[in-house]
């Protein structure tokens, strides 16, 4: 407390901290004044003098007030006061205070204030302590607290949460005129969507060749399946290879590359027959240009010729039709023959279709890649369960299943690509080395 | 004569696709949230038919939508759960490069989630529906339950996995619904009938942990985010049609079975319990305490003729499957630790089996090595040291034969260190006339009750090979029967003819012809068929050849294997011979 006021002494104008000295010295003259015959600190105002003389209500939570309407007249004379004594003895009020406490044996230590207050809570508290009595206030803190626990946890309450609860689903029925009023009533379901993309299984069984211990028959029979896939793979690629391989006559030989290098430097005869022939085409086309005009008569001449061409298609014609009353039976064979030939054609488009609906269909960028068949050779069949070595992988067998059923589309893993390249340094301590 | 020009994609097909940028613009979401949904929703992409109509005249290869579909997509709430994500997203990475924790955490308890109850719902209106797709939930739950929890997915997802593939397991033991397991090189087939329903799924191998990265998984996880929900509902209701506890409980009388000194060896405390759930040897606990054995008899209903049989024939076959269902019953197994023990545990249970298991291998083991009353114990080594006299000690192959069998199958060729008969696949059906390997012509005839000659002696290969032969010509005269029939037919008229002719006429003694009824409707039968053969027209004669020329063929080939096989057999046997001198 001195030390505050040894600070603030010379700022006098900030009234927050002239409160602060207010109250500090305040207690410092009651200290003080007890003591009789010391220093004469007598304070010339008395607040309850003022109240009485002039009662006027002021807010107490504003700043602006504290600052208009507290009275610090009290302070200011009190501190002027000591400004007088330092000036006029040359110390003050600190020193005389520390000289002070020589005198005032620890007053100031053990003193609490409202300890009489506060010993009487305590005591209370005490004795509703014994009685089994729980305070309002702790009584409102126990309240609160399992309130807050339901509603936090009724927020995250994950999907794959491995406690989590199930009921009878498809056993109530809400009410649907609820639902709607509620606007809880969603869209509903398109028959179309709960068909099946495709009509295979869910799970297709391994053939029973794919036995730990298999029948030799059923072994042999799967080998051979996987033999005929390996065997097309390897015709593909041969082809592929094939078609990528250096074709020998178009290699470079002496002759082709010095004939090359002299390419245009000789002339040759061909080009003067070229030439020939140009101008042969000419002397065509000027002929064609040159043609003469009909004559009248030849005009006339044509179009009976014409007419009379037009008459002699359209009498064949009719006899044509004519004659078609006698070849009736034929006409009737043929006719059958088509429909059956349509017939045969719409049952094969329909076997295909059926075929077509059990194969994966082009869904993508990617077409869909039958995965490797699992296949353990005779000399890796284990003869005990104990020993049995698993072949290929369930994950990949459910994942490449539903791509089979056309229930996502095959894709291929997303590449890694760099926006920019690396660029390579060789660091100093590397390159000392070598 | 114009008119307005009609433009070019502004109709037809063109309109009725829409492709996937398109629609994820439309649905303003980014391109995983939008196959996310389409997965969740059940919408596929289409291969239009006549794609550069469709393509604008571009020929590219694309993935379209229907547009429709898009539509429909429009009015899900889940969007609206997708786009709060990116948000959310979106503010915790700023406030984690702010380093605000107190807004992280405050972020990350109100994360946005969402429901997938509707969306089963909708798909799957009915419970039927939801159970005819459950096969591909199946797998993938039991694939992400077998996954290691190194962060491929999310831990959670592996946990609830786990739980309701037991949950189903226990289901299909409590209902006893098994009908074929298959070992295969790729993981174990299951084949059950839930309900009327033929359910088969695939489980993968206990340690395969072979991660493919040609997999995507991360739509896999939808998917099984998908299928979780699903299988969860289908199990609540599956357990409430038995009148058993969802979630299932065990017995009290298990419990206190159960209860061991030393759980904490086992699991935490916490999973203590669905550990003992998954080690499926104990029982569930029922809502209402009521006798096990609670058989359904047939409503009986009074019929005439021809439906009296078929009735006779169908309770004939209720009361083989039940006879089917209690194939373990009474047998106590002993699982050695090297066989796979859930499998095992899963498939002796199913039909009624006790079975048990060394304590150290898991929790749950019901009875010790040392219960005299074993009578079965499954060992998959060449030798043990410590045999008792009072049981069997078989190769875990006997098992899953027998349950394909639908009979106890004699463990004399499943002992220790015995060549073990080859596993058939239960999921191939063979028609009349397609080559039927001998193991499983001897499975037929223990079926039909027939004892197998080879029993009686035991090393006589003689024996063994005659059998076969008489297999092998069973199966022809299957198919030529009605021929033999023909011709016995005849031989009998002209005995009979004969016998009037005959010049001596003698008086014997009367003979009670002993007529077998069955006989006599055969030789009917076989009559009908001639004439009827006999009436055909010319087209249908023709006709009637060639399918009896295909079935001639499927034979002649069949009998061909069958040779070969012969052949091979003793082939092998020859080995063997000379490997034992």
């Amino acid at each position: 407390m001195h030390h505050r006021l040894a600070c603030n002494k010379h700022h006098q104008k900030k009234t927050k901290k002239k409160k602060r000295i207010m109250a500090a010295a305040r207690r410092l003259k009651r200290v003080i004044a007890s003591q009789p015959g010391f220093l004469n600190l007598k304070s010339t105002s008395d607040p309850a003098d003022l109240v009485s003389s002039r009662r006027k209500r002021v807010n107490k939570n504003k700043k602006k007030n504290w600052n208009k309407h507290s009275d610090i007249n009290d302070v200011e004379e009190f501190l002027e006061d000591v400004r007088l004594q330092e000036r006029t003895t040359g110390y003050g009020i600190q020193t005389q205070i520390t000289n002070l406490s020589a005198f005032l044996p620890s007053v100031l230590a053990y003193q609490q204030p409202n300890a009489k207050k506060i010993r009487r809570i305590a005591q209370k508290a005490e004795q509703l302590a014994a009685k089994g009595v729980v305070p309002r206030r702790q009584k409102q803190l126990l309240k609160r607290r399992p309130v807050a626990k339901t509603t936090k946890k009724a927020v995250t309450e994950a999907n794959n949460n491995p406690d989590r609860e199930y009921y009878d689903i498809w056993g109530l029925e809400s009410d649907p005129w609820y639902l709607q009023q509620t606007g809880k009533k969603l869209v509903k379901r398109p028959e179309r969507l709960n068909e099946k993309p495709s009509v295979l299984p869910a799970v297709e069984v391994i053939a029973p060749g794919g036995s730990y211990n298999p029948d030799i028959f059923s072994h042999q029979a799967l080998l051979q399946e996987a033999h005929e896939v390996e065997v097309k793979k390897q015709k593909e690629e041969d082809k592929i290879e094939r078609q990528l391989a250096v074709n020998k006559a178009d290699t470079a030989t002496e002759e082709t590359i010095f004939r090359e290098q002299v390419e245009g430097l000789v002339e040759e005869e061909n080009e003067e027959e070229t030439v020939h022939n140009e101008d042969e085409e000419d002397v065509a086309v000027g002929g064609i240009a040159l043609g003469e005009k009909k004559t009248e008569r030849q005009r006339k001449r044509e179009k009976a010729v014409r007419i009379k061409e037009q008459q002699r298609l359209a009498e064949r014609r009719q006899t044509g039709q004519r004659q078609q009353l006698f070849q009736l039976r034929s006409i009737k064979v043929s006719i059958r023959q088509q429909e059956q030939k349509t017939k045969a054609k719409q049952k094969q488009r329909k076997a295909k279709q059926e075929a077509q609906k059990a194969q994966p269909r082009r869904l993508g960028r990617l077409k869909f890649q039958a995965p490797d068949l699992e296949v353990q050779l005779s000399d890796e069949l284990a003869g005990t369960l104990r020993r049995l070595k698993p072949e290929g992988s369930v994950a990949k067998d459910r994942f490449k299943s539903l791509q089979k059923r056309n229930l996502i589309e095959p894709r291929e893993r997303a590449k890694f690509k760099r926006r920019y390249k690396l660029k390579y340094v060789e660091k100093r301590a590397f390159r000392e080395i070598t | 004569m114009g008119g307005i020009q009609k433009k070019k994609f502004e109709r037809g097909s063109a309109t009725n696709y829409i492709t996937r940028n398109k629609a994820r613009k439309k649905l303003q979401l980014s391109l995983p949230d939008f196959r996310r949904l389409c997965i969740l929703k059940g919408i596929y992409p289409h291969e239009p038919k006549h794609k550069k109509k469709v393509n604008k005249g571009s020929t590219a290869p694309r993935t379209f939508y229907l547009l429709k579909d898009i539509r429909f997509l429009l009015h899900e709430p889940i969007v609206g759960k997708f786009r709060d994500y990116k948000v959310f997203v979106r503010k915790l990475k700023k406030a984690y490069g702010k380093t605000e924790w107190s807004t992280v955490e405050r972020l990350r308890e109100n994360k946005p989630t969402y429901k997938l109850d509707h969306v089963i719902k909708e798909r799957y209106p009915t419970f039927i529906d939801a159970l005819r797709d459950i096969d591909d939930a199946l797998c993938m739950c039991f694939l992400f339950s077998t996954f290691a929890r190194t962060g491929k997915c999310h831990v959670q997802t592996i946990q609830l996995c786990r739980r309701l593939t037991v949950e189903w397991m226990n289901y299909v033991i409590a209902s006893r619904a098994l009908r074929k397991v298959f070992i295969s090189i790729k993981g174990l087939y299951y084949q059950a009938e839930v309900m009327g329903q033929l359910v088969t799924w695939l489980v993968p191998y206990q340690f395969s942990h072979d991660h493919p990265t040609d997999v995507d998984y991360r739509v896999m996880a939808t998917f099984t985010e998908l299928y979780t929900t699903l299988l969860g509902f289908v199990n609540f209701r599956l357990y409430h049609s038995l009148n058993l506890l969802y979630p299932p409980k065990l017995d009290s009388k298990a419990v206190s079975e159960l209860k061991e000194d030393n759980e904490d060896d086992y699991a935490m405390n916490s999973e203590c319990y669905i550990e003992k759930l998954s080690a499926l040897s104990a029982s569930l606990a029922r809502v209402v305490s009521t006798a096990e054995e609670e058989e359904a008899e047939l409503d009986q209903f009074p019929v005439d003729g021809e439906d009296m049989e078929k009735m006779e024939a169908r309770e004939k076959e209720q009361k083989w499957q039940e006879a089917q269902k209690k194939l373990f019953e009474g047998l106590k197994i002993f699982l050695n630790r090297e066989v796979p023990r859930e499998s095992l545990a899963f498939v002796i249970r199913c039909f009624g089996g006790n079975v048990s298991w060394d304590k150290s291998v898991c929790i749950g083991s019901t009875y010790e090595v040392t219960d005299e009353t074993i009578t079965h114990h499954i060992v998959d080594r060449p030798s043990i040291d410590k045999q008792y006299i009072n049981r069997y000690y078989i190769q875990p192959q006997w098992v899953y034969d027998c349950v394909n069998a639908k009979i106890l199958l004699p463990v004399e060729d499943y002992f220790l260190g015995v060549t073990l008969p080859p596993h058939l696949s239960p999921f191939v059906e063979e028609k009349d006339g397609d080559y039927i390997p001998p193991e499983k012509l001897k499975i037929m005839a223990l079926q039909r009750g027939e004892k197998p000659a080879h029993e009686q002696e035991e090393d006589s290969e003689e024996e063994d090979e005659q059998s076969e032969d008489e297999e092998d010509e069973d199966d022809e005269e299957e198919v030529d029967e009605e021929e033999d029939a023909e011709e016995e037919n005849l031989k009998k008229m002209e005995e009979q003819k004969s016998r009037g002719k005959s010049p001596q006429v003698k008086v014997t003694p009367g003979k009670v012809k002993v007529e077998n009824p069955a006989r006599l409707e055969q030789e009917e039968k076989a009559e009908e068929k001639r004439l009827a053969i006999m009436m055909m027209n010319k087209k249908e004669k023709y006709l009637y050849d060639k399918i009896m020329f295909g079935k001639k063929r499927k034979v002649r080939e069949a009998n061909k294997l069958a040779a070969k096989r012969k052949a091979y057999d003793n082939a092998e046997k020859a080995k063997k011979k000379k490997t034992r001198k």
